[in-house]
């Protein structure tokens, strides 16, 4: 008698939301699009925080209150589907580590090496794992380093999606492909989790200068007026992230993802 | 369902890994009766971890694969029962318990287990202390696992997957980090829920010397097929045992001893002539030197005042217990351990690491990064712009044939072959080995001993660190002893090994002092 | 129950009262209820205890709060170089400072709950849901300072079998040996952990945190003190928002006042050192 055993984790009780997977992945990217929109809110609604007076200090709480609990919302509908195996579990913990003990050293200005592990990680095992690593291994390092804090979910988040989209990339059919995508991908990310970490406390430098946000604004000149703010404020700090994760990526990626590759094999990886 | 009459047993049992070619396990029909201490013996490779892997469902469903047959643990069918499902019937212990650890401290890493089954904390808080006492943990509860010693941590990984109520204990590999008084410990641990607790353990291990007196039956494993017995006869067959089996066996004693004390009362009646003197060494011109030298790390000396020298053509073999400076000593030598005070020559100067010394780590996954086993010794070769051919190296070290594999698709045994090959590559005259036996089975450990021979001959020192007595005695030409920091014994091994409790090689043990190796007990009975 | 419950505050506890302190000095730019509140979480922070890694995380915030005074107020004098913005005045330099103050003052009343809190604590406290993600994060902090050891191991390693460890060429014999062990260590760790039956079913806890009487004040005194600020937020009432064109003098309202002192309960509640 011979049995080939399926090697997928034996079936968890599913919490009722997940059950049918065309809701699961709708519901997903509803998730996702909120957690966009808690980034982006200051384009779509200039209308949302009432008239500008002079020093409307008080409305950024509201809003980012709102943010946060939207952020912490994505998350936990992420993280808490149930289920992900002690291999999944495992691995989140020893490439969590590995991001923790590369914040510490590796940076330089906006460029952490501990991306590569995130943009990797992401490409080899997948958009889910990828962010999960992205969420769970910011957090870690949050805890490690004492960097708790109200900007803490919009971190996790933003490298979350750093770490999905690699997962997203396709793989081609040579080492070329593939490296080529992810280290194109590893610029563009780079500026764009800038991009994005920059929105979150941009509506609260409200000093009425040409570079700050105005409720009151078009979203098409808010738009103008941030990337006027991110080209003064935040370019070229991320430029480092950019430049550097591409060549971290050209330089270790193959090596990497071929250590990645073959331990999911031994592993019998079926990631999330 | 069958009665549970046997604690694990084994129906025809085939397994092939996904991607393999040959099958790990054919046809295995194996029962371990309940109270019974088990050892799962045979050359890497043979099957041994999987078949241990198999007790509690991880093969097949942990790693995939091909598998028939039917392998029951008190009953419970493993394809039918997951892994998890079987936590309360069977331990599982891996090879590196430091690895296996999920929560920091102790005591909650005791209680991890229960806490997956749902175990109320009442009943939770009972189990742990009882397992505290059971293996003498008590002292450690509140210890954070990273500080724990090798020993210690063993202990607390059997205690961990014991926590659960298991009554079925499989160890890959217990004593193979462990110094000798570490390894004692723990077999001694296991022995204690044999006979006090009644509970089942099966241990795979090389180091047969230091299991073979302890267990009840071996299981010789051969390219997957397992021939099960009492431990004399399975060892005998696998041409695998002890010192003291193996000059059994070729003077024909019968039974052939397992353990000292059985080899003495067989000994009683033959005579041996003198024991051979120290092997004439030809004393070459010294190469590395040290000059009270001190180490110290925070203010505390790990090597104080060290006098030694190495000659050309010595292999030294460094020994004492775990922390007495073996590695500082090592480190030393290679050159990237500062003196405090005191001084390291290599040719009159400094040592620089890599050029002058080049040391092999104990864990050879340290430094293998290559694709093929012939790119991993070209890349040392590269870096010394010498224009050798990486064939030559693997031709020393025996393992030509294993030059397009991948390193990392090779047993441990291998690997380290490997590591010594891509670290004598430097062409360093000093080469140093720290603890080289690790998980390596006896052929593997052949080729080294050759391999090192070779470099003696050729004129070549060598310094081996090794809790390995056996090693030691096989291929040291001088031993050196150190006990916190100091060298307390340095000379020829036959006086310094056989004036030693600890570190005695068993013919020592058995015939008295200079009786090293089995070779020169069979050269004199003969 | 354990023999440590009950000896260190909830987790929870921390989580509130930092909160509502963030909340508190999130929305006023009043420099005398900041001034309060950086003093009553610099108070708390004393009467906890600490290890020396804690002190170090706090000293971090510190440093960063000043920083973010300094660069703050620096901002606006630098608006002054784009021609657009417009004059350097007394008002918007205040009013850039007070957004600075703003921000220091989170900052010290986060550098206080980092300081203060256990991160293994934190995690045990996920609810049973997130489980499995919140034991992927404490595993990372646990193995992290085996990583950063395991990096060291083998770059010491590499260079001891005679490869250059400097330079970017080298990063591939340092990165993959440090990846492939990590990789072996997470086979081992998921094999032992499905032997020892994760995932099985519902789960129980060793070590269930207890709510002290002293956690459960810090909570009701947490939200009340935010609810005053919630109420002199939504009402207007309080100065919260000092006038800065012109400058005029911050308000002190006596119920704001009494809401900054019941944030520092924390500080009088007795704690036993953690384990």
């Amino acid at each position: 008698m011979n049995v080939t055993i399926d090697t997928r984790p034996v079936a968890e009780p599913t919490p009722w939301l997940a059950r049918t997977p065309r809701i699961r992945s709708a519901l997903l990217v509803a998730a996702n699009l909120l957690g966009l929109a808690a980034f982006v809110w200051p384009f779509l609604v200039p209308s949302l925080a009432g008239p500008s007076d002079e020093n409307h200090a008080g409305d950024g709480p509201w809003i980012l209150l709102a943010l946060g609990a939207i952020l912490l919302a994505l998350l936990f509908l992420e993280l808490g589907r149930g289920g992900l195996g002690p291999k999944t579990v495992a691995l989140l913990g020893v490439l969590g580590a590995a991001m923790v003990a590369l914040r510490l050293p590796g940076f330089v200005a906006g460029f952490s090496a501990m991306f590569l592990v995130v943009l990797v990680a992401g490409n080899a095992f997948g958009p889910s794992f990828g962010f999960l690593l992205g969420a769970v291994g910011t957090f870690a390092s949050g805890l490690f380093l004492g960097g708790l804090g109200p900007w803490l979910p919009f971190q996790m988040v933003a490298v979350g999606w750093v770490g999905a989209g690699a997962g997203l990339l396709p793989h081609g059919r040579t080492w070329t492909t593939r490296l080529t995508w992810l280290a194109g991908y590893g610029v563009l990310s780079g500026y764009a989790f800038g991009v994005i970490m920059g929105l979150w406390f941009w509506p609260f430098l409200t000093d009425g200068s040409a570079l700050a946000w105005s409720p009151a604004a078009s979203t098409v000149t808010n738009v103008r007026r941030y990337l006027a703010f991110y080209a003064v404020d935040a370019f070229v700090w991320d430029t480092f992230r950019a430049v550097g994760n591409a060549v971290l990526v050209l330089l270790v990626g193959r090596p990497v993802l071929g250590a990645l590759d073959r331990a999911a094999r031994r592993m019998r990886l079926d990631v999330v | 369902m069958t009665p549970a009459n046997d604690a694990l047993r084994y129906d025809g049992v085939s397994f092939t890994y996904p991607d393999a070619d040959a099958p790990a396990l054919v046809d295995v029909d194996v029962t371990v009766a309940p109270g019974c201490f088990a050892l799962a013996a045979g050359p890497t490779g043979a099957g041994k971890s999987t078949f241990l892997r198999a007790a509690n469902g991880l093969v097949p469903h942990f790693t995939g694969g091909r598998f028939a047959g039917r392998v029951r643990a008190e009953g419970r069918d493993t394809l039918e029962h997951a892994p998890r499902a079987l936590a309360d019937v069977v331990a599982f212990v891996p090879q590196d318990p430091g690895a296996s650890f999920v929560v920091d401290r102790v005591e909650d890493e005791l209680a991890y287990g229960m806490e997956n089954l749902g175990v109320g904390p009442a009943h939770m808080r009972r189990r742990v202390e009882e397992m505290l006492d059971l293996l003498d943990l008590a002292a450690l509860r509140d210890r954070s696992v990273r500080t724990l010693s090798g020993g210690e941590r063993q202990r607390v990984a059997i205690a961990a997957a014991l926590a659960a109520g298991p009554r079925i204990v499989v160890l890959d590999e217990p004593t193979s980090q462990l110094d000798p008084q570490g390894a004692e410990d723990v077999m001694a641990a296991l022995q204690r829920l044999v006979h006090d607790h009644g509970m089942t353990v099966v241990v795979a291990e090389h180091r047969l010397e230091r299991v073979a007196g302890w267990v009840d039956v071996a299981l010789g494993f051969d390219r997957g097929r397992v021939t099960g017995g009492d431990p004399a006869t399975v060892l005998r067959m696998l041409a695998l045992g002890p010192p003291v089996a193996r000059l059994g066996w070729s003077v024909g004693w019968d039974p052939a001893p397992l353990t000292v004390r059985d080899a003495r009362r067989a000994a009683r009646a033959a005579t041996l002539p003198e024991p051979p003197g120290a092997a004439p060494a030809a004393p070459g011109p010294v190469l590395a030197e040290t000059a009270g030298l001190t180490v110290a790390y925070d203010g505390r000396p790990a090597l104080r005042e060290v006098d030694l020298r190495i000659l050309a053509g010595e292999v030294v073999a460094v020994m004492g217990r775990n922390g007495a400076g073996k590695s500082t000593l090592l480190g030393a030598f290679a050159g990237v351990r500062e003196p405090s005070a005191g001084t390291v020559r290599i040719g009159g100067h400094a040592p620089r690491p890599g050029i002058d010394a080049a040391l092999c780590p104990q864990d050879p996954d340290r430094i293998l990064f290559a694709d093929s086993v012939r790119a991993e010794v070209g890349a040392t070769l590269a870096a010394r712009s010498s224009h050798d051919d990486p064939g030559a190296w693997l031709e020393r070290l025996g393992i030509a044939e294993l030059s397009a594999r991948h390193p990392r698709d090779l047993s441990a045994g291998q690997r380290l072959l490997v590591a010594t090959a891509a670290t004598a590559a430097t062409g360093a005259p000093l080469l140093l080995l720290d603890e080289p036996t690790r998980g390596l089975d006896p052929d593997a450990k052949a080729r080294l001993v050759r391999f090192v021979r070779g470099r003696a001959a050729e004129g070549d020192a060598t310094v081996v660190a090794t809790h390995d007595v056996e090693l030691a005695a096989a291929v040291a030409t001088r031993i050196v002893m150190l006990g916190a920091g100091d060298v307390v014994a340095d000379g020829d091994p036959a006086p310094v090994l056989g004036d030693s409790y600890v570190f005695a090689p068993q013919m020592t043990r058995v015939f008295g002092e200079g009786w090293l190796t089995v070779e020169q007990v069979e050269v004199a009975l003969a | 129950m354990s023999r440590t419950a009950g000896a260190a505050i909830h987790p929870a506890a921390w989580i509130v009262w930092a909160s509502c302190a963030g909340f508190a000095a999130f929305v006023t730019t009043d420099p005398v209820y900041l001034l309060l509140l950086v003093s009553v979480a610099w108070f708390v922070h004393a009467g906890a205890p600490r290890t020396s890694t804690s002190a170090r995380s706090f000293r971090v915030f510190i440093v960063a709060a000043l920083v973010a005074v300094v660069l703050r107020t620096a901002l606006a004098f630098l608006g002054a170089l784009v021609p657009s913005i417009g004059a350097v005045t007394a008002s918007t330099i205040a009013f850039a400072f007070l957004e600075g103050l703003r921000l220091g003052a989170i900052l010290v009343v986060f550098g206080t709950f980092n300081g203060v809190t256990d991160p293994f604590g934190l995690v045990r406290m996920a609810p049973r849901r997130f489980h499995e993600p919140a034991l992927a994060a404490a595993l990372a902090l646990s193995i992290a300072p085996r990583t950063i050891a395991s990096a060291g191991d083998v770059r010491e390693a590499q260079r001891l079998r005679g490869l250059p460890v400097s330079g970017l060429r080298s990063l591939p014999s340092l990165a993959v040996p440090v990846l492939e062990r990590g990789m072996e260590e997470a086979s081992t760790l998921a094999e032992s952990m499905d032997a020892r039956g994760h995932g099985r079913g519902t789960r129980s806890r060793y070590r269930p945190q207890g709510w002290s009487v002293g956690a459960i004040a810090i909570v009701v005194t947490s939200i009340v003190a935010a609810g005053i600020f919630l109420g002199a937020s939504i009402g207007g009432w309080g100065g919260l928002h000092p006038a800065t064109s012109p400058i005029g003098w911050p308000a002190a309202d006596p119920r704001l006042l009494t809401a900054i002192a019941l944030l520092a309960t924390p500080g009088l509640v007795r704690t036993e050192a953690r384990p």
